[in-house]
């Protein structure tokens, strides 16, 4: 008798297969539904800047008419409302703020420190995601790797009290084969002490936002010194490629709108939020006449770009 | 009680908000605004990308070479020739040995010139700079006027010093060593959030050359030889000097710098060979051994503003002041006079500069600006044995207008274009234009080919030459005695090749150049100044630079040239002056020119803090342009090492101790003059940085 095989656990995946298929449907349909009525978004800024600005007006232009927008400037006008789904807060002290609220909400363009300390203080129960505004080691390890294959001594120079976590970030590094060369400033008055001892053991200084050193105002002397122990440095802005830096990889605060804006778009369809992320959108600055001047052959911008997404895809 | 208590709390709240506030990171580190600080004006071209022929010496160059003068590291400058009239009367030079009077290369310390009339050469030993002092030195070898102004005609030497924010600490150093080397510095600086300052107090001193003990080149010295033949006994050297330099940036977009220092020297001058002696009773000697004393000071005060389109402004004044004077007595056909025949001279410089660089694209970037110059120089002298006084006073003026694009005509092809006009202090006005194109054939390797024409300004000097020449001052004619001078005229032509090996970590730099000289002054059969000589200079000049390790570099350096001109044609003429002494070339350029010259320097560090380096000079035979034959200079060689070892002396202060042994194999070393014998020497330096 030829034989068909019935196989009863086949079958039992195949019917699980298609009730879960419908259930989607269903809920897909139900979410849609849902996602035409209007998400009622309240923006929340640390204050008027420009950089909270910026984010506020691309947010505006990436989210569809129907999401209802309420954008508030400033922390301290915030009063809180049932009437909102969800806060997006900009900057730090916005998501000091939000972190108070009942609402789900996206804390963004924020340090991943910062939004690590905030987290702490906020039920679990309710939703809660971030945008983080720093690059994550991973990329910027691939990034020193494409820019400056040469150069694989980077020198970090940071306060005692610096949140940064420095094993990560060294085995980032050593992944890409490159080492981490640490030093830590002891205090202020040393700084350039500190600043020597880490240049004359570094092929390249890579900065960390941390305004104990680099600022306004040691900014330069921290530039001029490196560039006369021919040491580039990499920055993190714009603002440092223009000063001097060689190179910076960031992303810029309409970068993070714009992810925001898709974060909030599953949000409506979803009601979920994701787990806190890293900047997906960025930008490469180089700065050619420092390149020029330290005899550095450096790929342009686009070229950068093209070769760290391959890179980024392998991790 | 209740209200006490929300007190506290309050105060506790804001104590840690204010802690949460310290320590945490903001966006706003993210997005703040930060001040230009690496200004196109501030960084350095790469050799690549100059429009000449350039040769950088860093201040880890500087200071691998061992070397305790400024003028002995342009010996690590490949075709570069330096001499000493006396231990501390040096003069550098390129194709060539020149006269003791060097004066066809401009030299600029941060952009301020430092050659001075009335000679229009430069006194080294004047200026109020250390070793320490320098950042970098960067040498363009051929004509820059289109960049770098007037009087570049053989090339450039431009020392740019520490900005006062690189360097902040103290640091005391103190050197001792045979021949009389005994140098004092101390050094204090500050870095400040709108002002860095840097100043350094020095002490400097040596006793020259050594003394030559047996004649020279292996000739019997007759009188008319050793007549010429300088004792070197009276060279040594003392220097005080003071410099400080303040930095103030009160935004981001504003750089202030002042600038002054004062150098008090006195040298050990005059020779004892044309004293009567029994043999020649009735001598004359005009310049019997005395010290000359020298006061030199500055004051420059710059001014960089950046405007939004990435525009930079730059406004430069400066002013320098020289006195020097002498007094001393003479032997007059025989006769002591115990005089004094006194002689004293002053110079006075002020300069203004604008300048604006205007980026057009990141492509396309001009230079353009203007500078007016008034120089004054006034000298006295008064000899009673010939009851002669003597005086003049000279103002000049000159200003000049230059113009220099950079062009990326695509990322491989960079075209320099310059021009100057100058309207200079003889009321002639020259234009000097120059095109270079660079071709990146890869990024690592690039042709460069280039022209340029350059003028030199005949000094007062030239133009008034002393109608008595004691001591060892000039003191210019008060009339015109050489009227009618041209400028010297320079046309170069070359083709350079860089490459750069990053596999071999290597690089290389070679030029091949013609150098046209005409208009060229000498001193004629009537003792005057005149214009008429042509001179062709042609060859080749490489530097090869490898890295052993990041820690050890080696550094070689050669030239070969050669040159021709019609010396011969005026010396037959009746010109004395252009009389080859070289019995087997008549032609006193050529015969002047050393056909191969080399230097090598390698450097390497090691651990635990110690660090050694040697440097080597070759330079092939040559007859020193207005020196007799006894002052042949045969081929010179010289070995000079560096050891230095690193002290940790507590978690903010450290230390250094490092011994040079300069001609350490002791090679018969002479320069310019064969009694200025350069034996083995050595020193030891002690530093302490806290």
């Amino acid at each position: 008798m030829p034989a068909v095989n019935f196989n009863p656990a086949l079958s039992a995946t195949l019917l699980r297969w298609v009730v879960s298929l419908l259930a989607s449907w269903v809920l897909l349909s139900s979410s849609l539904a849902w996602a035409q009525e209007d998400l009622r978004v309240l923006v929340l800024l640390s204050d008027r800047a420009v950089p909270y600005q910026n984010f506020a007006n691309t947010l505006k232009q990436n989210l569809p008419p129907n999401f209802k927008l309420q954008i508030v400037e400033q922390v301290n006008d915030y009063v809180e409302d049932a009437a909102v789904d969800v806060v997006v807060s900009v900057g730090v002290k916005a998501a000091q703020r939000a972190v108070q609220t009942s609402h789900p909400m996206l804390a963004a363009m924020l340090p991943s420190t910062e939004w690590t300390r905030l987290l702490s203080k906020r039920p679990k129960a309710i939703a809660s995601s971030a945008i983080y505004l720093e690059q994550s080691f991973q990329r910027q390890a691939a990034f020193l790797r494409i820019a400056l294959p040469q150069r694989k001594k980077i020198g970090v120079l940071y306060a005692s009290d610096s949140p940064l976590n420095l094993a990560e970030l060294g085995k980032k590094l050593k992944a890409r084969g490159a080492t981490l060369i640490e030093q830590q400033s002891s205090d202020h008055s040393h700084l350039f002490d500190d600043l020597e001892a880490v240049l004359l053991r570094s092929e390249v200084l890579l900065a960390v936002p941390d305004t104990s050193i680099y600022n306004s105002n040691s900014i330069r002397n921290i530039l001029l010194e490196s560039y006369h122990q021919r040491v580039p440095l990499v920055g993190y802005s714009q603002a440092y490629v223009n000063a001097g830096a060689l190179c910076a990889i960031f992303s810029t605060p309409a970068q993070l709108a714009a992810q925001a804006s898709t974060v909030l778009l599953d949000f409506a369809q979803t009601q979920r939020l994701p787990a806190a992320q890293y900047p997906r959108l960025f930008s490469i600055a180089v700065n050619e006449g420092v390149a020029r001047a330290l005899g550095i052959a450096m790929d342009t911008p686009d070229i950068l770009r093209l070769k760290l997404n391959p890179l980024e895809e392998g991790r | 009680m209740k209200t006490r208590q929300i007190t506290s709390a309050m105060l506790l709240c804001c104590a840690a908000e204010a802690s949460y506030a310290a320590e945490a990171m903001s966006e706003l580190d993210y997005y703040q605004d930060l001040p230009v600080v690496l200004t196109a004006s501030r960084l350095s071209q790469p050799l690549s990308e100059a429009p000449n022929a350039m040769t950088v010496l860093d201040h880890r160059m500087i200071e691998a070479s061992g070397a305790r003068s400024l003028t002995d590291l342009f010996k690590l400058v490949p075709g570069m020739y330096v001499g000493y009239y006396k231990g501390s009367q040096a003069f550098v030079s390129y194709h060539g040995a020149t006269d003791q009077y060097a004066r066809r290369m401009q030299v600029m310390i941060d952009g301020r010139s430092v050659y001075l009339p009335p000679v229009s050469a430069v006194n080294w030993a004047d200026l109020p700079i250390t070793l320490d002092d320098i950042e970098r030195i960067e040498v363009i070898r051929g004509p820059a006027a289109a960049s770098h102004g007037a009087n570049s005609t053989q090339g450039v030497i431009s020392i740019i010093t520490r900005e006062a924010g690189s360097w902040a600490g103290k640091r005391v150093s103190w050197t001792r060593g045979n021949k009389g080397i005994n140098d004092v510095s101390a050094k204090f600086g500050q870095r400040g959030e709108k002002l860095d300052y840097h100043m350094t107090l020095a002490y400097k001193a040596d006793n020259g050359y050594d003394n030559l003990s047996a004649p020279p080149n292996n000739l019997p010295l007759t009188f008319p030889q050793a007549s010429t033949l300088l004792n070197n006994s009276y060279d040594s050297n003392q220097a005080r000097l003071l410099n400080y330099r303040a930095d103030y940036h009160p935004n981001g977009v504003d750089n202030f710098d002042l600038q002054f220092g004062f150098n008090h020297d006195v040298q050990s001058v005059g020779f004892v060979d044309k004293n009567p002696t029994l043999l020649n009773p009735l001598s004359t000697n005009g310049n019997p051994p005395h010290d000359l004393f020298a006061n030199s000071n500055f004051v420059q005060f710059g001014w960089v503003h950046q405007f939004d389109n990435q525009s930079e402004l730059n406004l430069r004044y400066y002013h320098i002041n020289q006195e020097q004077h002498e007094a001393f007595p003479v032997y007059l056909r025989g006769v002591y006079f115990a005089g004094p025949v006194t002689q004293s001279r002053h110079t006075r410089r002020d300069e203004i500069e604008l300048q604006h660089t205007l980026p057009f694209n990141t492509n396309n970037r001009l230079v353009y600006g203007a500078a007016y110059r008034l120089d004054h120089v006034s000298g006295q002298g008064d000899t009673p044995p010939l009851a002669k006084r003597y005086a003049s006073s000279d103002n000049s003026n000159e200003y000049r207008l230059f113009a220099h694009d950079e062009w990326r005509i695509t990322p491989a092809l960079l075209l320099n274009m310059g021009a100057m006009f100058e309207r200079n202090a003889l009321g002639q006005s020259n234009n000097s234009p120059r095109v270079a194109l660079n071709y990146h054939v890869t990024p690592q390797h690039t042709l460069r080919i280039g022209s340029s024409v350059a003028y030199r300004t005949p000094s007062l000097i030239e133009q008034k030459f002393p109608s008595l020449q004691p001591g060892d001052l000039f003191v210019p004619n008060a009339t015109v005695n050489s009227p009618g001078l041209l400028p010297e005229r320079l046309v170069s032509r070359e083709i350079g090749y860089l490459g750069e090996f990053p596999d071999w970590t290597s690089s290389l730099d070679v030029r091949l150049f013609s150098d046209q000289l005409s208009q060229g002054i000498f001193v004629s059969a009537a003792r005057t100044f005149l214009n008429g000589v042509e001179a062709r200079y042609q060859g080749l000049e490489m530097t090869l630079k490898h890295d052993f390790s990041p820690d050890s570099e080696l550094t070689f350096n050669f030239a070969h040239e050669t040159a021709s001109s019609n010396g011969v044609v005026l010396a037959a003429a009746g010109n004395r002056s252009m009389v080859s002494q070289n019995p087997w070339n008549s032609d006193i350029l050529a015969a002047s020119t050393p056909r191969n010259s080399a230097s090598v320097l390698y450097a390497h560090r090691m651990s635990h803090d110690f660090s050694y380096s040697a440097a080597y000079y070759y330079q092939d035979a040559l007859q020193p342009f207005d020196r007799g034959a006894v002052d042949y200079q045969p081929i010179q060689r010289r070995m000079d090492v560096r050891f230095a070892k690193g002290i940790q002396a507590g978690d903010h202060s450290k230390g250094e101790v490092s011994l040079v042994l300069q001609n350490l194999f002791n090679q018969g070393n002479s320069e310019y003059i064969a009694s200025n014998v350069f034996n083995r020497r050595g020193y030891v330096t002690f530093t302490l940085d806290w």
